[in-house]
């Protein structure tokens, strides 16, 4: 039987493509982190997604939503925040093994960039993973 | 063998009702009807009397509660 993608599957796989273009570049192809940076990838991911979801309204005709797309809304939050808290512990982990037995000196004046790029990777990691959860349980029907 | 099982498909093809009309009387998207008709989603209480209302049964005829079945 087939199952065409109702309007809140699309606005997920837009909001992916949308995080995966505007992320991916920042974290893999990134030579030096800067708060303009951060700043520009926001403004960008925010225009983009206003394009990509004014696109889907106007060629859906059905915007219904419904329990099932809000219960499978809640999964996603639940999967983003699980994951948001686990790197949460591990960053924190890992910062205190850094400055205790490593190179990190916590007086250095990068280190405020440092921690900025890392939690903004953290938030977009757990926003990645929420959209994903997403559209996993509508693929797998919940 | 899941835990709510429902007779949505055979009820809609007795009133030859596409899943589109069903969706559209009990306020849902078609791909949750097509959940709901696949076992792989069981619906708010709400919905459950909406289906049954629109089908003109009861609410056991429409759905089946399995003990033994598993998610």
């Amino acid at each position: 039987m087939a199952t065409s993608l109702s309007y809140r599957e699309k606005t997920l796989y837009a909001s992916l493509a949308a995080e995966l273009l505007v992320y991916g570049p920042y974290f893999f192809f990134h030579q030096q982190n800067s708060v303009n940076k951060v700043a520009g990838m926001i403004v960008a991911i925010i225009a983009l997604q206003t394009v990509l979801q004014l696109m889907i309204a106007v060629v859906t005709r059905s915007r219904v939503t419904d329990e099932r797309d809000r219960l499978i809304e809640l999964r996603g939050y639940r999967a983003g925040y699980l994951t948001i808290a686990t790197l949460m512990v591990v960053g924190l982990g890992m910062l205190w093994f850094h400055a205790t037995f490593g190179q990190l000196r916590l007086d250095s004046h990068m280190v405020g960039l440092h921690f900025l790029s890392v939690f903004f990777g953290m938030l977009v990691i757990a926003d990645i993973v929420k959209t994903a959860a997403q559209i996993v349980a509508y693929r797998r029907a919940l | 063998m899941p835990v709510i099982r429902n007779q949505i498909r055979e009820l809609r093809a007795t009133l030859e009702m596409t899943q589109q009309e069903l969706a559209d009387r009990i306020g849902v998207t078609r791909q949750t009807v097509i959940a709901m008709e696949q076992d792989k989603y069981s619906p708010s209480l709400e919905t459950a009397f909406k289906v049954a209302l629109v089908f003109g049964v009861s609410l056991e005829q429409c759905f089946q509660y399995d003990p033994n079945g598993r998610r």
